[in-house]
């Protein structure tokens, strides 16, 4: 019997609780007897801690404990790499201004507050490394100089087919230099939480996660205990997007409870999220693209930098996946590829919508619409000469699997915005007048790609439990899914509850999800990388089928058993192994998954003030199989609102590795108003064969289309390739002047 | 320590603050009414939007002593499990909500708009809730469920 919940717009199943505001973020806890701490955080980008004077503090009344290095049991992490320490104590470097020197804590937040202004720290200066391609250079300061003799710690090489051939076969030759900007995340919920004992010992964190499993494997040795441990709970998080990848405050809660043994809460301010947590990797490319007069692509040759901060994070992934999209979603038979990540100390960098294929998808775009201008060519005709279908060989030589949907989202999008296909060949709409004499109005079309799931020979994998509860006739009366899987707003658990209402064909309303707790549910791996979808619910659908056999087994015997209990690991190897960039070409097989999207922009631009606004706009997504409709639609909505802050306003400005954007005030975050007049979100489905029911990821996905699209306008408008980003109406308005 | 006095979602409320307490934090800490949430501290996203005397106020640099006197409606005033508000059940309705920090703050700005203009243009839905950031939707759905429930309300023909 089928249902039928999965493909309907059931209401999320938090979103009662969160309209009446009685859901509970991490701050909205609290614990018999807490205390409150407070970071005492590096005042300086990069200098020597000489001397870490407490003493003041600790005499302050209400202070219980000062909590500095020599307190940490392994004062090390790192979400791959343990670079990062927890503590600078004193001998140690900062640096950047998200390290930290100590932690107070104290009966009140307001003691902790003034107390950690009352711990002296004397610095010794170093020189700031803020500028990675002069960080590249050999006579650069070192950021780690305990991690060998340069600040680039990772070069990628992609070597494919002759591209000086391909070069010499190209008509048109396009080359540009771009540099992207560094991003802040802006989860509304501020990072928070408590650590506590729980009633068995284990230090405890309540906090906002994106992957609570892997922060125990990162807090478990630093505090020298057992995994076994250590646990997290999550309840309702605020935003993620990849900025709580990292860790920012797990770790912190775990320490100061391992230290005083009582509950302690800690709550960031806006400020202290701005300046003190991770960002996207600003990137600065050289590209060039060549392409033969009928459009077809010869050869590209792309060297990116990434800004990779004061340490490593995800940056090695984020720079490997970024990569192997740099060609973008289009057939390119040579390429000469260099990626490298460099430290300097500027804010760390780290996940963000897109894990580096946001970036990678801005550019290759920008190039893909040049390409077409200085052609003549149809933007959508070139892309669909182009353009990946299955078995596509892509840029690191892989082929790609069935179920590409690319060319199907860019065709719903061309011909919703008025494109018309006639013999083989697209012509684009006619554009109205524009609303003001001194207004120019520009059209134009982008493409997006990207992975689902983890890449590169990682070992991708979730389990997901089911527990079925029974009538006395063996019918199934509720469901309680059990997955480590953080919703992070997106609606992680609704899709959870639909997929395990369709594999069991019961309703949407007798699947419980249960709240992530470590102690309690099976490690489902980050929410991240899109793959939530894709990995749990194929992890799910299996354990739903095992839990019916299961059901009818005890039938069968008669046994008056009224519960049924399964578990299912799926693996990402199992659908298509994957492997590492090989050293010297680059060939690989680098995912398993992949998601597509196609967007299209509409702008006005003010002659006269360099303003954008965004007249109309059209969301194409590939859903595989959309679960949850009105989700899908968000998805696309809030990926799209990234886009237009990362084409038009958001840049997280630093000089030195301080910061100048460092309030809301300053950093602008687009609201309403600056969202495109109108709307057009156009679900597509083209099915994943290996997705469960067909899904794919798309979380990502929505976002990376947009930022081109509207930059690419903006060219179409006026007539100037703004390649810093973002387009700010100075900017425009400088390059309009220029062209004068 | 000066007493705060004010008319709290209906309720007579009396209670001990400091001079320089700000309102969300009382609201919060003191009064245990979570909904009101603090995203910047500064007044610039309205998540911690609250209404005083039916107008919309920024509650996270609002000094909890010019509440005094006053009626103060927060999210906790609005509906309840077993009947949200219209305002609420056309969000959930149209799934508006994602990781919904924001939410009870774009509600609260929902209610005082539709006090005063129960039947908004998109436009002016859009002015409404502009002194609100939300960084999951996209606010399209935010705004449907604003029209949503106005003419939901005007179906009913009851107050807002």
């Amino acid at each position: 019997m089928s249902t039928r919940v999965l493909g309907q717009s059931v209401p999320k199943k938090d979103a009662a609780t969160k309209v009446r505001g009685s859901r509970r973020f991490p701050q909205d806890f609290d614990k018999e007897g807490q205390l409150y701490a407070k970071v005492v955080w590096s005042e300086s980008p990069h200098a020597r801690v000489v001397k870490v004077d407490t003493s003041r503090a600790e005499a302050l009344p209400g202070v219980v404990k000062v909590i500095t290095a020599k307190d940490v049991p392994l004062n090390e992490y790192g979400i791959i790499i343990q670079d990062q320490p927890v503590l600078v104590g004193e001998g140690d470097k900062v640096r950047w201004l998200g390290d930290r020197i100590a932690m107070v804590v104290a009966e009140s937040e307001k003691v902790a507050e003034e107390a950690r202004r009352l711990v002296e720290v004397e610095y010794d200066p170093l020189p700031v490394v803020s500028d990675p391609r002069e960080a590249m250079k050999p006579e650069a300061p070192l950021v780690h100089q305990e991690r060998g003799d340069s600040n680039v710690f990772r070069h990628i090489k992609i070597r494919k087919g002759d591209w000086e051939k391909g070069f010499a076969e190209a008509d048109v030759v396009v080359e540009s230099y771009y540099v992207t900007p560094y991003v802040e995340h802006v989860y509304m919920q501020p990072d928070a939480g408590i650590g506590y004992i729980d009633e068995e010992g284990r230090v405890t964190v309540i906090s906002s996660a994106q992957w609570p499993d892997h922060d125990l494997r990162q807090i478990a040795p630093m505090l020298k205990l057992h995994k076994e441990q250590v646990r997290e709970i999550v309840p309702a998080i605020g935003g993620a997007f990849g900025g709580r990848e990292d860790m920012h405050i797990q770790h912190l809660l775990a320490l100061c409870a391992f230290c005083v043994r009582r509950p302690v809460k800690m709550v960031f301010d806006r400020h202290e999220v701005m300046i003190r947590t991770g960002k996207r990797h600003p990137w600065y490319v050289k590209y060039r693209t060549g392409a033969r007069k009928d459009g077809t692509l010869t050869a590209v040759e792309i060297e990116i930098v990434s800004d990779s901060g004061a340490y490593a994070s995800t940056t090695v992934p984020v720079l490997e996946a970024g990569t192997s999209f740099a060609a973008g979603p289009y057939v390119v038979p040579n390429a000469k590829v260099d990626s490298y990540a460099v430290y300097t100390n500027n804010a760390v960098t780290m996940a963000m919508r897109g894990f580096g294929t946001t970036q990678a998808a801005l550019i290759y775009e920008m190039q893909m619409n040049k390409l077409a201008d200085a052609l003549g060519m149809d933007p959508v005709e070139l892309r669909m000469k182009n353009l990946f279908h299955d078995g596509s060989i892509g840029l690191t030589g892989h082929e790609m699997p069935e179920g590409v949907g690319v060319e199907a989202t860019l065709r719903q999008a061309a011909l919703a915005a008025g494109w018309k296909e006639e013999d083989g060949h697209w012509i684009r709409p006619e554009l109205d007048a524009p609303s003001a004499p001194y207004k120019r109005r520009g059209l134009a079309v982008t493409c997006g790609v990207k992975n689902v799931g983890y890449s590169f020979g990682s070992d991708d994998k979730a389990t997901v439990g089911v527990q079925l509860a029974l009538d006395q006739a063996g019918q199934i009366e509720r469901v309680t899914v059990l997955s480590g899987a953080c919703d992070v707003g997106m609606g992680a658990q609704t899709v959870l509850a639909q997929i395990a209402a369709e594999a069991l064909g019961v309703s949407y309303d007798q699947v419980r999800v249960a709240m992530v707790d470590t102690l309690k549910v099976p490690d489902s791996g980050s929410c991240s990388a899109s793959r939530l979808v894709w990995i749990s619910g194929n992890a799910l659908v299996r354990a739903c089928q095992e839990a019916l056999r299961k059901r009818d087994e005890i039938l069968v015997a008669e046994t008056g058993e009224t519960s049924v209990e399964t578990e299912f690991q799926f693996r990402g190897r199992s659908v298509k192994p994957t492997g590492p960039y090989d050293p010297e070409t680059g060939m690989t097989v680098p995912h398993f998954a992949y998601g597509y999207a196609a967007q299209i922009a509409l702008v006005e631009v003010d002659t006269e003030t360099g303003e954008t606004e965004i007249v109309k706009f059209w969301a194409a997504q590939d859903a595989g199989k959309a679960v949850n409709p009105g989700m899908v639609k968000g998805q696309a909505a809030g990926g799209v609102h990234m886009g237009v802050g990362y084409a038009l306003t958001e840049e997280y400005i630093q000089q030195e590795g301080v910061p100048k954007t460092s309030y809301l005030a300053d950093y602008y975050v687009p609201t309403v108003m600056d969202m495109p007049k109108e709307f057009t979100s156009l679900t597509v489905e083209v099915p994943d064969p290996t997705g469960p029911y067909g899904a794919k990821g798309i979380g990502e996905m929505t976002t990376l289309p947009t930022a081109p699209a509207i930059l690419s306008a903006i060219h179409d408008a006026v007539g100037v390739w703004i390649d810093q980003f973002p387009a700010t109406a100075e900017r425009v308005w400088r390059a309009m002047q220029r062209q004068k | 320590m000066p007493t705060l006095e004010m008319v709290l979602n209906g309720k007579e409320v009396s209670i001990e603050v400091e001079a320089g307490d700000l309102l969300a934090p009382v609201l919060r800490d003191r009064l245990g009414l979570i909904g009101t949430k603090i995203s910047c501290g500064e007044g610039e996203c309205g998540a911690c939007t609250v209404l005083v005397d039916g107008l919309t106020v920024t509650s996270c640099i609002y000094p909890a002593l010019k509440a005094q006197g006053r009626d103060v409606t927060t999210i906790e005033g609005l509906g309840t499990a077993g009947q949200l508000h219209p305002i609420q059940q056309a969000f959930v309705d149209v799934t508006a909500p994602q990781c919904g920090y924001c939410i009870p703050g774009m509600v609260m700005s929902a209610k005082a708009l539709l006090e005063k203009t129960p039947h908004p243009s998109e436009e002016e839905i859009k002015e409404g809730i502009s002194g609100n950031i939300c960084r999951c939707t996209g606010y399209y759905q935010i705004v449907e469920a604003i029209k949503l429930a106005a003419q939901r309300m005007a179906e009913e023909g009851g107050a807002p």
